[in-house]
């Protein structure tokens, strides 16, 4: 059997109550101004928010590919919205309008999305343990702990595969009618193994009295 | 009496180890995702993978719920690990698709083995894209009409790629319980 062992948390992990004060504090800020977004309806009151969101994306220090990948999809979603709204003014008057919902739509992503790029897992799952049951952020933030060993343990599923000559290279997986020796040979063994480790994280959880204590359900805790 | 022994599961409890494998479910869900977000551009694409892992979620333990959960927790991945393109909403996105799966095991709990209803299923979960694309669209005050027409672009995709999604899931819970894996 698998051997799965809970490692402590990094260093990092010892949060002080301020510190997920303040993270709650970003989360917060975010929502705001995500819902701002949605009630502004002039151009004034879009500059403004897209003016505090400048001051946040500086604040909180988000790269530049960051940014860029933003504006790609602000881009994309743009020129969507632009063409339907020209299908249905059939006036270039109507690509105002479009653009304006766009830029709206933007700034109402915007803000979450650059809290999450910008602030740390476990602070955020520390932060989640104050607004979601307990139990629920543990299972959360275990299985995003667990899930890059997961990944590997499928990778080597593949490979093994692969070495055993199933079609599953992604040349053979763009035939269709190869799609089901890639469900058979890595999909199956995939939700097998994750069936196994979610199996041995319970019994190393409940070994360490997981569920004993209704709040205290992380080391080193918040 | 094994002291670390869980509890019996049953219909409304959920055990630490199924909880943690809807968990890896939704965790799946959300990486799929974005690993098909690199490679595809084609709209509702991604509608494959939720319902394929939130059915397979569902399917796979006896839990009423396991469908939302995996939403849940779907939905927080992706809103805290920066990969959702809707921000807060993509919660929203992921609890509409599970509570249309849950709804769905509610009333016909045998679905799950059979190509046909899971593949209906998967559509409907697919076609829930309508309404909170609509939603959204709506709250930002875009034009009726274009707000139809977007939804409805977004919707058939989705409809398309859940009901493709759900026709995988009997096929990987029959290997599953073939192998004793489940019940």
């Amino acid at each position: 059997m698998r051997q799965v062992n809970l490692t402590p948390a990094p260093p990092q992990g010892a949060a002080s109550s301020g510190d997920v004060a303040r993270v709650g504090l970003r989360m917060l800020l975010a929502l705001t101004l995500s819902c701002l977004a949605f009630v502004a309806r002039t151009v004034p009151f879009l500059l403004v928010l897209t003016a505090i969101d400048l001051v946040l994306l500086w604040w909180l220090r988000s790269g530049q590919l960051s940014l860029r990948r933003e504006l790609k999809a602000f881009g994309w979603q743009t020129l969507v919205i632009l063409v339907l709204y020209l299908i249905r003014f059939q006036d270039v008057t109507g690509l105002w309008a479009g653009f304006k919902i766009s830029w709206q739509l933007f700034l109402a992503l915007l803000p979450s999305m650059v809290f999450v790029r910008t602030t740390s897992q476990v602070r955020i799952v520390q932060a989640l343990n104050k607004v979601m049951p307990c139990r629920t952020a543990f299972v959360l933030s275990t299985c995003l702990k667990f899930a890059p060993n997961l990944l590997a343990e499928i990778k080597s599923i593949y490979e093994g595969q692969v070495l055993r000559g199933a079609r599953i290279l992604p040349r053979d997986l763009t035939k269709p009618w190869n799609w089901l020796d890639f469900i058979h040979c890595v999909v199956v063994p995939a939700v097998v193994q994750g069936m196994a480790l979610a199996g041995n994280i319970a019994v190393a959880a409940r070994a360490r009295d997981f569920g004993v204590r209704p709040r205290r359900t992380c080391w080193p805790g918040a | 009496m094994n002291p670390i022994a869980e509890p019996a599961d049953g219909l409304f409890r959920l055990s630490l180890k199924e909880a943690l494998f809807i968990g890896f479910c939704a965790v799946f869900a959300v990486l799929a995702r974005v690993m098909l977000r690199l490679h595809l551009h084609v709209s509702g694409h991604a509608m494959l993978v939720t319902a394929f892992f939130l059915l397979l979620a569902r399917g796979s333990v006896r839990y009423r719920l396991g469908a939302s959960f995996a939403g849940l927790l779907a939905g927080s991945a992706s809103i805290f690990l920066g990969f959702a393109k809707n921000g807060p909403f993509m919660l929203v996105k992921y609890l509409a698709v599970a509570v249309v799966i849950d709804m769905a095991g509610l009333f016909f709990p045998r679905l799950f083995r059979n190509y046909f209803w899971c593949a209906l299923v998967g559509g409907c979960a697919g076609a829930t894209k309508f309404f909170t694309t609509y939603a959204i669209n709506f709250l930002a005050g875009m034009d009726r009409e274009v707000n139809i027409l977007n939804s409805l672009l977004e919707a058939g995709g989705a409809i398309a790629f859940g009901m493709l999604g759900g026709l995988l899931v009997p096929v990987v819970l029959r290997r599953l319980k073939a192998y004793g894996v489940i019940s």
